[in-house]
């Protein structure tokens, strides 16, 4: 006898509550023309302007500590921690599971971070002031991490997780092939445990994280092939799982010129196609925040798509991640003399 | 076969109506379950949206008056039982 299936109403109600937030706090967002007028600001100037926005609360507290550009930095990380740390809290069950998956990102991010301070022999307060805890890896322990004395010994401290695989790839020289490790994982981890679950929402969550290595596997070619490294070395430093894989594993080590004319026709031609184009010589770095503007243009497109879905949450992340790194962008920008045109083609305005 | 006593016909009729309205109810609490977890999660960013809020999610509510109105007509409208009644 067949049974009788009701169809699921409460599933896509599950993202009702979060999406409606996330949407929320989208409005909250610094709007792109502020941008430009930020570049017309001196640094108290900004942080002022950041004071009458969702940064008052972070800007106010760290004042005695840090002034100038030092403060806006670490305002905007521990605004941006907090802030996904929110998104987790709220969230339940699906939502909640994709999230973190996401979020993972930070720890890799942290993990970085102490190996290159300890690399560099930064003092483990400075090594703190980059950290960013929107992972699963806590303050405490990431502070414990960071009093470690050497890397081999930040290294021995994630004996037994997932990363000591590939931590162990440090060779004492160079961070490289220990960072291009981490990024794998990463994207490794979230595509068994997102694939895993065969839900709509970690299959939407894969598509967009597809498209995301893409962009990230393109900016190394434009990198790698510009500087006319051979193929070998750069498949190395592929990520793998993207949509695009293949076709960009054989673009590897082609002459710049090929490289660009093969490149017509994807979905994100257009956004870097008079750059491509044109024979400027920093132009990778431009394409490179294009890419990214498209890739938050693409998560906000598909949430129209499925706006009970996991995707506007991404969508925030994403935008929130980037509007942190502008504002970062002008700042140090500013500190270091730097042109408003050299600071503004850094940005990412989607 | 043709229901002919009026008093199966008064129950069916009722019945009707009974589902008229219930199940335009069941399909606005359907519609609303989202609509309201939606303006909880905007409002706890944004009280000042509580007002549309509300106004949104009760939209759905306005499905019942066309159930109520089918009831309606059944039970005391509709002539075969109009005329059953007098």
């Amino acid at each position: 006898m067949p049974v009788l299936r009701l169809p699921k109403f409460g599933k896509p109600v599950k993202y009702a509550y979060i999406t409606g937030r996330v949407r929320a706090m989208k409005t909250k967002l610094i709007p792109n023309e502020m941008y430009g007028r930020m570049l017309g600001m001196d640094i108290s100037d900004i942080a002022r302007y950041l004071e009458e926005t969702q940064y008052k609360e972070e800007i106010d507290l760290l004042a005695k500590d840090y002034s100038g550009a030092e403060l806006i930095e670490h305002a905007t990380f521990a605004n941006l921690a907090k802030t996904y740390r929110k998104l987790l809290d709220v969230s339940i069950d699906e939502p909640q599971f994709l999230m973190l998956e996401y979020l993972r990102r930070w720890d890799v991010w942290n993990i970085k971070t102490v190996l290159r301070g300890k690399f560099y022999g930064a003092s483990d307060a400075e090594i703190m002031k980059y950290v960013v805890p929107a992972g699963e890896l806590g303050t405490e322990f990431l502070e414990g991490v960071a009093k470690k004395d050497s890397v081999n010994e930040v290294i021995s401290a994630f004996d037994g997780t997932d990363f000591a695989e590939a931590l162990a790839k440090y060779d004492g020289k160079s961070l490289a092939s220990v960072e291009n490790a981490l990024d794998k994982l990463y994207y490794f981890r979230m595509e068994r445990a997102v694939g895993g679950t065969l839900s709509v929402g970690g299959g939407l969550l894969l598509k967009y994280v597809k498209r995301e290595i893409d962009v990230k596997n393109l900016v190394t070619l434009f990198r790698m092939n510009k500087a006319g490294i051979e193929a070998a070395l750069i498949q190395e430093n592929l990520i793998e799982g993207g949509k695009l894989s293949e076709d960009l594993n054989r673009m590897a080590g082609q002459p710049y010129a090929d490289f660009v004319r093969s490149l017509e026709g994807y979905p994100f031609w257009s956004a870097i196609s008079d750059i491509a184009t044109s024979s400027d010589e920093d132009g990778v770095s431009r394409i490179e925040s294009r890419l990214k503007a498209y890739l938050v243009r693409y998560a906000w497109a598909l949430s129209n798509y499925h706006p009970l879905s996991i995707l506007p949450v991404l969508g925030y992340i994403v935008s929130k991640e980037t509007e942190v790194s502008n504002i970062r962008k002008v700042v140090r920008g500013k500190e270091a003399g730097l042109s408003n045109e050299l600071i503004e083609e850094q940005m990412v305005v989607a | 076969m043709a229901i002919t006593d009026a008093g199966v016909m008064y129950g069916l009729l009722a019945v009707g109506a009974g589902l008229a309205t219930g199940l335009a109810g069941i399909g606005a609490g359907v519609g609303e379950q989202g609509i309201g977890a939606a303006v909880v999660g905007v409002v706890a960013e944004e009280p000042g949206f509580l007002g549309k809020g509300l106004f949104l999610m009760l939209l759905p509510e306005t499905l019942i008056i066309f159930g109520l109105a089918v009831s309606l007509i059944l039970m005391f409208a509709w002539t075969p039982f109009a005329a059953f009644m007098q």
